[in-house]
């Protein structure tokens, strides 16, 4: 196996989880991240009532944010513009 | 109700309209992931009940108005409500009319939200008189409804055979927490093993890419090539009756009045049914298309609104797969909410009505008009920036928090095995209505039955 997230370009490398196509290691990344994110929140909230679901959940879409700058999507989107009615 | 209190409503329903269309939009966004924690947030932080109300009916709204947009651009499902309708919106991508199809999606939520608001409210004033008797037979109806939803699937003998068993390891977990002590015995793990079971299909695949020679047969895809034809503008506001044709409308329609009328029963299960019988007569594929879709989400629509509606407003007790799952903080949120202390009994008609109306209403300005408007914009932002890894990331941290917290690390663990059964139940066939209507009716299928 290459290093981390070297460029797959000649290779296709890409799998299918639930409808659309990730790269392993990016997907374990991102479970990694978002896992932490949540329990990291939760544990690290003060604890009464309510705040430690919503800082989980605040560490959760953190994760989320930071997974979506650092993966790119393994989509290519093409546009075709369409004139006649 | 003074003017206040309606600028607040008015208020809620708008942040949650723009909260939910963005969460809509992403992909495999569960509805009860995304919508039972946040209420659950809300009512433990102490919110005005009917402001409560008003957030759960713009977000549900405004949640299921734009879900159909993943399924018309890549065939991936916002929801698990849009799943059933991936398959129709395949045939229109394919033609090329992935904008096509979520206008018309769109349009047919509009008219299932439309419909089943008066609808709703008429059947719980019915139901209301019979209330007593009905939440008698809370448990029977969950049961029958498993087996039915398993005598509409194609496959019915492997739906009928795994309902006892699915049932045997639900109850099984929950004995088994209750005699280690994780968790006190008056309290019964639900939301984790819905979602358990919701995110199924992943934790079987995650657990197939450990193992090395399954992992290296999978197949290795380049990048996922999405093309978007761009039709002609629509020029002001959308009107979801010329969107939809004739026939369209009035299918819609009549799926509407269907999902309110089978409000108990699972709607993924009504809805890969209605999506069946009316595309079962029409052979060209685009308008056999068309018309499912926009028939699949009105009555998913319609079934979410009646099953949050006439279980609240009727029986003050979760009798609908709604109410049970993305709903369940309205009925039982401890300590603000209990079984004899919810909305049902302390919101009066006339704050039940208004919390509705503004709620759904404001959702259907902002988030249809967006929808509509802006759809392809939507679609370039998400396919371009979100990458599919971040939200299943994303899925899982909930699950794994909601694991923890509804009964600590053993609960990880039995939230994975829960997936794992599921994941191989509905690889061979077993969808997931079955499997959500046992989860309900396990306690008595194990209880009472043996």
């Amino acid at each position: 196996m290459t290093k981390g997230n070297k460029k797959h370009n000649h290779e296709p490398q890409n799998i299918e989880v639930w409808e659309d196509l990730v790269h392993i290691k990016d997907l374990g990344l991102a479970l990694l991240i978002c896992g932490a994110g949540a329990l990291g929140g939760y544990f690290l909230a003060p604890n009464n009532a309510s705040e430690p679901l919503f800082y989980g959940l605040a560490g959760a879409v953190l994760g989320f944010i930071i997974s979506s700058f650092i993966i790119k999507p393994k989509r290519t989107f093409e546009e075709i513009r369409e004139e006649d009615q | 109700m003074d003017i206040s209190l309606i600028l607040q409503m008015v208020l809620v329903a708008g942040i949650a309209s723009v909260l939910y269309t963005l969460i809509g939009v992403a992909p495999g966004t569960d509805e009860t992931a995304v919508l039972a924690p946040v209420t659950l947030v809300l009512v433990l932080a102490g919110f005005e009940p009917v402001i409560i109300l008003t957030f759960f009916m713009a977000a549900i709204v405004a949640k299921k108005l734009t879900d159909s947009i993943p399924v018309a651009v890549a065939g991936i499902p916002g929801g698990v409500m849009s799943a059933p309708m991936v398959e129709h919106a395949l045939v229109l991508k394919k033609h090329g009319l992935a904008d096509t199809s979520i206008r018309k999606m769109a349009s047919g939520s509009v008219i299932g939200t439309i419909v089943s608001i008066p609808i709703s409210f008429a059947l719980a004033n019915v139901l209301s008189e019979f209330s007593e008797v009905i939440k008698e037979y809370t448990d029977p109806i969950f049961f029958f409804g498993a087996i039915f939803l398993a005598l509409m699937t194609k496959n019915k003998w492997l739906a009928l055979v795994s309902i006892l068993p699915l049932a045997l390891l639900i109850q099984g977990l929950r004995h088994l927490y209750w005699g280690v002590g994780i968790v006190p015995e008056d309290t019964t793990v639900f939301i984790s093993f819905f979602l358990g079971i919701t995110i199924g299909p992943v934790i079987l695949t995650l657990f197939e890419l450990l193992n090395g020679d399954l992992r290296s047969k999978l197949t290795r895809h380049d990048t996922k090539k999405i093309s978007f034809k761009i039709s002609k503008k629509i020029k002001g506001f959308p009107n979801p009756f010329r969107i939809l044709t004739k026939n369209e409308t009035v299918s819609s329609f009549f799926s509407s009045i269907l999902g309110v009328g089978t409000f108990f029963l699972s709607p993924v299960g009504m809805t890969i049914m209605i999506g069946e019988v009316v595309a079962s007569k029409i052979k060209d594929p685009v308008k056999k298309a068309a018309r499912a879709i926009s028939s699949m989400d009105a009555l998913t629509n319609a079934a979410y609104i009646s099953g949050t509606l006439i279980p609240l407003i009727a029986l003050g007790i979760p009798l609908s797969p709604t109410a049970i799952g993305p709903g369940h903080a309205l009925f039982n949120a401890p300590p603000v909410f209990t079984q004899d202390h919810n909305l049902h009994h302390i919101l009066s008609m006339s704050e039940f009505f208004w919390a509705t109306i503004i709620g759904a209403g404001i959702a259907i300005l902002i988030t249809y008009f967006v929808t509509v408007k802006y759809a392809v914009q939507i679609c370039r932002f998400v396919f371009k920036r979100i990458p599919h890894e971040a939200m299943l990331g994303l899925f899982f941290g909930l699950v794994l928090l909601l694991a923890y917290m509804d009964a600590g690390w053993l609960n990880v663990a039995g939230v994975l095995l829960i997936g794992l059964v599921a994941g191989v139940l509905n690889r061979l066939g077993v969808n997931y209505g079955v499997q959500f209507m046992t989860l309900y009716a396990a306690p008595f299928i194990v209880n009472t039955l043996f």
